[in-house]
């Protein structure tokens, strides 16, 4: 069972991280560039993070970017690796994780759905959460919600009006 | 106004009849509805009432929307509605069909619901006790003996209107007779 | 060609799709499967998911951060004080807040009561999905008696509000105390040894449910399932012992487990825990300090914490839970993430695991598993 400062050690012995972090008990934070993230992935499950919790994603809209954070876990070592990466917010595009982890596969369709963001590789990117949506994807930061519902729908009057008025 | 819906003594006798014996469609909207199993259930048991439950819309009298309703849902819930053979009743729950309530500003949710449907009667609260629930349906019940529950005449008669702010939300709706 | 009865039998090669709908009483909520089967066998299936979808990690960003202590519970409707649990535990976790020592042990007393409300609750559902609804009468209203005790120390039956970054809202008093002590008696006394006497030994039940619906635990933990899933396929493996959170370091309590994987090894798992949960409450109450319960962190409505992220799990009664959590430094949370327990398995598992069951079972397979469905909906 290996402790946080080891896991940092096997990381920046083996890989080429941009920048690591101890963040506190237990959890440990890694960046790496968009080229090297998958390879990376695949050494950290080959020794012991088997888990993919889950795949998330942030707008930061004022760096023009968005950044991809893939948290692992280990059964032996009980630590949580939180995996961050940048890409482009013009044109987001990125690899796919599904032939290392078949699960990947749902995770990175509601990332379509929300965000817009490409996966080459995953082509059943049908929507999933939303249906006939036609307006830019809802959690960016650039989507107004409350002008949409002002826009789309009416308040109700409380004057003792009759609907069919 | 059609012949059918003309209040004489038989209209009389069936509404006593219907309002002692209502079959409610066991469809789980929203969050609201993790207080019916225990309005259904031997504490507030609510079957003395007469109430029961039915498994399909075409042999059900009684459509309760638990909460908010989603645009999804909501297609679904036109399509059920129509299938229902009348008369029907529908039973608005929770502070969502009201005025959009906690979920105002969702991009996904409806604000209200006697756009879309007829709603004879709301239940308030957030969730509303299962207390609440049974003094709601006593109501609903009054308002059956006394035949002013007349929801579904009012679909019949301005189903332009209904129509028109349906197919507003969702596009084109599939509809069945 | 004819079969047993004289009736013809169908050509082989012939698939039926059908709709495994929202509105049926063999789903746990308002979420469908299309499947396509052919003779009794499911052949393939795949989700129909987003009917409860409310968009709520774009509301969390509108409001300031006392506000989304209201809205969080609303997440999942089954047990609410998870939600609350981890949101406050980000927001800690971010800012470096040592919430004090009776807090820890409110906490953890709240959180056992939610899985021992939860649990019972849905071994009744299990129960229906086979048709015995004497169980399922029985468990609803045994979880009414936990939700007066909730009533009691909230205000509220389903909705608490009540676990806060800081702390809780307000103290318990001893005679609550003495009232869960009560109920613990009772529950242990009387009503589970009739629950195990009239469906754990009735042979109907052990027939539906042994070599149902199995999942080992080299796929589950592929996937990212955990929790009875994982412990009833042989893993010894629980959150509050390999990293411990809120008062679970000072209890003493063990992680059951079975060997077989299938719907009758969850179910035992479950109703072991519920035993497990009695054990922790009482060693709670009895040790509890005295001292504050909540931190003094100034004007509620201008909470603020500095710039960074953090992700935080807890173990709830289907497994892992978490929240990655991002701050700017402002008023308002930047980005909030939820990662519900049965994530993985309402989605990727009802593609990879649910064909080569039987048609009849299908409600067995979706219930014992424990889904979810506003969890990932959200």
């Amino acid at each position: 069972m290996r402790n946080e400062k080891e896991v940092i050690e096997l990381i920046e012995k083996n890989l080429s991280p941009l920048e690591t972090e101890e963040k506190r008990a237990q959890n440990i934070s890694v960046k790496f560039g968009p080229e090297d993230t998958i390879q990376a992935l695949s050494f950290l499950k080959s020794k012991g993070y088997k888990q993919l919790s889950t795949i998330s994603c942030v707008d930061w809209i004022d760096d023009n970017e968005f950044e991809l954070v893939y948290h692992l876990y280990s059964y032996d070592d009980f630590i949580n690796i939180s995996v961050k990466t940048r890409i482009d917010r013009e044109k987001a595009k990125f690899v796919t994780l599904k032939e290392v982890w078949p699960v990947a596969e749902f995770y990175e369709r509601d990332i379509h759905d929300f965000f817009g963001v490409e996966f080459e590789g995953n082509d059943d990117l049908e929507e999933l959460i939303l249906e006939n949506w036609n307006d830019i994807p809802p959690m960016r930061k650039d989507f107004d919600t409350r002008k949409f519902v002002n826009d789309e729908y009416e308040w109700r009057d409380y004057d003792g009006q009759k609907h069919t008025d | 106004m059609k012949e059918k819906f003309k209040r004489g003594k038989w209209k009389e006798f069936l509404d006593w009849a219907q309002n002692k014996s209502l079959s409610m469609l066991h469809y789980c909207t929203g969050c609201g509805a993790i207080e019916l199993p225990p309005t259904m259930t031997s504490r507030y048991d609510m079957s003395r009432f007469g109430i029961g439950q039915a498994a399909t819309p075409r042999q059900a009298d009684l459509l309760l929307v638990t909460g908010y309703l989603s645009t999804k849902t909501l297609r679904r819930i036109i399509y059920t509605y129509e299938q229902m053979q009348e008369p029907k009743f529908v039973v608005g729950f929770g502070s969502c069909t009201i005025n959009g309530g906690m979920y105002w500003d969702s991009y996904n949710t409806i604000k209200q619901l006697d756009k879309y449907l007829p709603v004879e009667l709301y239940i308030a609260g957030c969730m509303p006790r299962p207390e609440a629930i049974l003094d709601g349906f006593l109501e609903l019940k009054q308002k059956i003996d006394s035949g002013e529950a007349k929801g579904y005449e009012e679909y019949e008669e301005n189903i332009e209107f209904y129509h028109k702010n349906q197919e507003e939300v969702l596009g084109e709706v599939q509809r069945t007779q | 060609m004819m079969n047993m009865n004289g009736g013809i039998m169908m050509d082989k090669n012939t698939q039926t799709e059908i709709f495994f709908g929202p509105n049926h009483p063999g789903v746990p909520g308002n979420y469908g499967i299309i499947y396509d089967f052919e003779g009794d066998t499911v052949t393939e299936a795949k989700p129909n998911a987003g009917h409860l979808h409310r968009g709520f990690e774009k509301l969390m960003e509108e409001r300031i951060w006392i506000k989304n202590t209201a809205l969080v519970p609303r997440i999942c409707v089954e047990e609410p004080d998870i939600n609350e649990m981890v949101y406050a535990m980000g927001y800690e976790a971010i800012g470096e807040l040592e919430v004090p020592e009776r807090a820890h042990y409110i906490r953890s007393i709240i959180l056992e009561l939610a899985r021992l409300q939860g649990h019972i609750f849905s071994i009744g559902g299990n129960a229906a999905g086979i048709g015995q609804y004497t169980v399922m009468h029985w468990g609803t209203l045994t979880r009414d008696y936990i939700l007066d005790i909730f009533e009691e120390i909230t205000g509220g039956r389903v909705y608490h509000i009540y676990i806060r970054p800081g702390g809780v809202r307000q103290d318990i008093s001893d005679k609550t105390f003495e009232k869960i002590l009560d109920l613990m008696d009772d529950l242990e006394e009387n009503r589970l040894p009739d629950l195990d006497k009239t469906l754990y030994e009735n042979p109907n039940a052990q027939k539906r449910w042994k070599g149902t619906a199995v999942i080992t635990a080299e796929e589950a933990m592929e996937m990212g399932a955990t929790g009875p899933v994982l412990r009833g396929a042989g893993k010894a493996y629980d959150l509050r012992k390999m990293m411990p959170y809120a008062a679970y370091d000072k209890v003493d309590f063990e992680i059951p487990t079975r060997e077989s994987g299938d719907a009758w090894a969850r179910l035992k798992v479950v109703r072991e825990e519920m035993t497990q949960s009695i054990k922790i409450i009482r060693q709670l109450i009895n040790d509890i300090p005295d001292g504050p319960v909540k931190l003094d962190l100034g004007n509620a409505l201008k909470y603020k914490i500095p710039e960074g992220d953090a992700y935080v799990k807890i173990e709830s009664k289907r497994g892992e839970y978490g929240y990655y959590m991002v701050s700017d430094g402002s008023l308002k949370p930047y980005r909030v993430h939820v990662r519900g327990a049965s994530n993985p398995l309402g989605l990727y598992g009802v593609t990879e695991y649910l064909p080569g069951t039987r048609v009849a079972d299908v409600p067995v397979w979706a219930k014992s598993l424990g889904i979810c469905p506003p969890e990932f909906d959200r």
